[in-house]
């Protein structure tokens, strides 16, 4: 009789047990960049128009490059429009990002930008001092308010661009998504922004990221500098190496000092950050590559829950890299 | 395989899309210095390799073209300047001082003698492809070139420049696919291959691909491009050709095949090339794909998609994720895609370095010992294929500097 319940008890514990968790993988293209979703579970539980919906959903309210879009009806207008809570939510986060670096990072610098050739339109000259000069008129983010749901200018001129945020910030939604869905074992990936949270199965081992580097001079290609195991949380990188054209011998990156309204150029080539939110990452990466390497350092230490990884080039020309000590941690050892 | 290794493979496939500059500064010439080009050969190639010369008028300025064929020197003559004089025979153009190179793009069985005489008479040479009509031929060019070595002779095997192909060899070199064994090419269509031939003219005249006293057909005319290809990137060359085909499907009077194999087989290279064109069927086209034991590079003319086998698949799958401005993008079809900026077309960086070598005295990337050696293959090959046989290399056609 013993042997029976425990025959019968081993039966329904078996009954029980949950099939392994395995992986899911699901990849497609969205905001003129590639993303990819793997995530665990025991079945599949996400599909691929579920993603795409949110993406074009997203791409309708951010997307400069879609005249339709939200945020190109603000651009249009005189001076304020009906929000939606995307773009609500990006301004939100971006004029945060404004006040805490002090005006490095601002969405209303898309006019110099422009200018600049880094817009939707490709120009033929670059500007001179004088021209921007007037664009600067028209870029400050306290210049962008919410009255209730409505989101508005001071002056028609404002254009917002929120290139540097949104991305990391659709990654985010996507883990949302995921999460509402009961998954707990996820990474995410929109054009290099990660999210990530749990483990892999059905082995259980963490997640590793690469991070990609340019190679040791412009003419080679890029590889990957490190591979890290951050567990849960989100990875953004800027870089100025890849985005940038050349005019007279010099570099015009795609980062623009919304202090200055002139390219950055300083000694670092891409910073990595990480952070508990993608939109957190995405915001700081680019602001901390316009600080340089001192100033970006000086600007952690105030800000416990970011950690970043440089790669930076030297007087002597080589290529050296650093990070934070919380950074340093997630590092796999060869 | 180590993970330093990893990271540095991974790197050819996430990244490189900077080629278009290292092309740029492998071929750019320091000197500014415009050459005065003669065209001789005004056919398509010829208008071809005129619009991209249009494209880099600091290097080069036509000055004079030529024709024996009256429609062709016409056609010609609407694209240039009106100051460009215009002969009928080569010989008066190379006569020109104000002629510093040309461009022979005429059929096959003329390139030797017109590039003779083009050397004879001091000019730089930009030879189209194949390089010359036979083996004997192709001896006395690398001979003549000697004698000339201040003059420049490039070939216009353009896969050697073209920025998709350089990252293949690339690839090779760095043991990417592992050790390849197979090679399938083909260059199929379903027409006739034949072009009008306007009132007044020949079919010899303009459709010379169909003779064999004119061309070497569909080996010489399109799989020169891969045979080619494969020489250079593994830096070898066939020992043994086999060869068959057949006038199969267009019975019009031509003399060339419309339907042809040929195998080669490298024995230092441990390879089989096959080679095929047909003119009765059009759907794969164009394939080029190497294959390795770590994985498969699958190309079209300007598209190159790489197949990891499973093992290296596993290798390249290490990291979950890559932040950064690029990284490793995979098909749905499980393929990664080799080149996502495309660059120029490969004639525009094959006339900067015809450039390039005739300011700073250099030898061209497609040289006459490169074209030699192809155009021995072609020969090999068609020399098979018409005699349904096999062909040996020999030592004689070991060409050196």
């Amino acid at each position: 009789m013993r042997c029976l319940t425990v025959i019968c008890l081993l039966l329904v514990v078996a009954a029980v047990r949950p099939a392994p968790k395995k992986a899911w993988r699901l990849q497609g293209f969205a905001q003129g960049t590639t993303w990819h979703i793997t995530y665990y579970s025991t079945d599949s539980i996400l599909s691929f128009q579920s993603i795409d919906s949110t993406l074009q959903q997203l791409d309708s309210s951010l997307s400069i490059y879609k005249p339709y879009s939200r945020i190109s009806r603000f651009n249009d207008a005189s001076d304020c429009i009906e929000s939606d809570i995307h773009l609500s939510n990006v301004v939100e986060a971006a004029l945060q990002t404004y006040a805490a670096t002090n005006g490095i990072f601002d969405i209303t610098i898309y006019p110099v930008v422009q200018a600049w050739g880094f817009g939707t339109k490709k120009v033929t000259e670059l500007p001179d001092s004088f021209m921007i000069q007037q664009l600067r008129a028209c870029v400050n983010s306290r210049y962008l308010s919410f009255r209730g749901s409505r989101l508005c200018k001071q002056q028609p001129c404002v254009k917002i661009d929120v290139n540097g945020i949104a991305q990391g910030y659709s990654v985010d939604v996507l883990a949302d998504l995921l999460e509402q869905r009961g998954i707990t074992d996820y990474i995410i990936e929109l054009g290099g922004e990660i999210r990530l949270r749990g483990r892999k199965y059905p082995g259980g081992e963490k997640m590793q990221i690469g991070i990609e580097a340019p190679g040791d001079n412009e003419f080679q290609p890029a590889m990957l500098q490190q591979v890290i195991a951050p567990g849960d949380g989100a990875i953004t990188t800027s870089g100025s190496y890849r985005k940038f054209y050349e005019s007279d011998g010099k570099k015009i990156t795609h980062i623009i000092d919304a202090r200055t309204g002139y390219p950055v150029q300083n000694q670092l080539i891409s910073v990595t950050v990480l952070a508990k939110k993608a939109i957190t990452a995405d915001a700081y990466d680019n602001a901390l590559m316009a600080m340089g390497l001192k100033q970006a350092f000086a600007f952690l230490q105030h800000h416990p829950e970011l950690e970043a990884y440089f790669i930076y080039r030297k007087q002597d020309g080589s290529i050296a890299d650093t990070g934070t000590a919380g950074f340093e941690k997630w590092k796999i050892v060869e | 395989m180590s993970r330093r290794t990893f990271l540095r493979q991974a790197g050819i496939l996430s990244g490189g899309l900077l080629l278009h500059h290292q092309l740029m500064a492998a071929y750019s010439s320091r000197l500014r210095q415009t050459i005065n080009i003669g065209f001789i050969g005004c056919g398509d190639r010829g208008r071809g390799l005129l619009h991209v010369m249009k494209d880099l008028p600091e290097q080069f300025k036509v000055t004079a073209i030529c024709d024996i064929l009256d429609f062709r020197l016409a056609q010609m003559q609407k694209e240039v300047s009106d100051d460009v004089k215009t002969y009928k025979d080569h010989r008066q153009l190379l006569e020109d001082t104000n002629v510093d190179a040309v461009i022979i793009a005429t059929p096959l069985n003329m390139h030797y003698p017109i590039a003779a005489h083009a050397l004879a008479a001091g000019k730089h040479v930009f030879l189209e492809k194949t390089m010359t009509y036979n083996i004997s031929e192709a001896q006395q060019l690398v001979a003549l070139s000697k004698k000339h070595a201040k003059q420049v002779l490039q070939v216009g095997h353009q896969y050697r420049y073209v920025p998709l192909y350089f990252r293949v060899k690339e690839m090779i070199e760095k043991g990417y696919l592992g050790k390849v064994t197979h090679i399938d090419c083909r260059w199929d269509r379903n027409w006739n291959w034949r072009r009008p031939v306007p009132d007044g003219y020949t079919d010899k005249q303009v459709n010379w691909r169909m003779y064999k006293a004119y061309s070497g057909g569909l080996v010489a005319e399109l799989l020169s491009h891969q045979i080619d290809f494969v020489n250079w990137a593994f830096n070898t060359h066939p020992d043994e050709v086999m060869g068959t085909g057949g006038i199969d499907f267009y019975k019009d009077g031509r003399e060339t095949y419309d339907n042809v194999q040929v195998v080669l087989r490298y024995n230092q290279g441990n390879m089989i090339g096959n080679f095929g064109a047909t003119c009765a069927n059009a759907r794969e086209g164009y394939i080029f794909k190497l294959k390795g034991t770590k994985g498969t590079v699958s190309l079209l003319v300007n598209e190159g998609v790489f197949y990891p086998e499973p093992a290296t698949r596993k290798e390249l799958q290490t990291v979950d994720g890559v932040s950064g401005a690029t990284k490793i993008e995979w098909n749905t079809d499980g393929g990664i895609p080799i080149l996502k900026e495309k660059g120029k077309d490969g004639t525009w960086y094959a006339l900067k370095d015809f450039h390039k070598c005739i300011t700073e005295k250099q030898i061209p990337a497609s040289n006459v010992i490169t074209g030699a050696t192809t155009a021995v293959c072609v020969h090999l090959a068609n020399d098979a294929a018409y005699a349904h046989s096999v062909r040996q290399w020999k030592p004689a056609f070991n060409f050196s500097t």
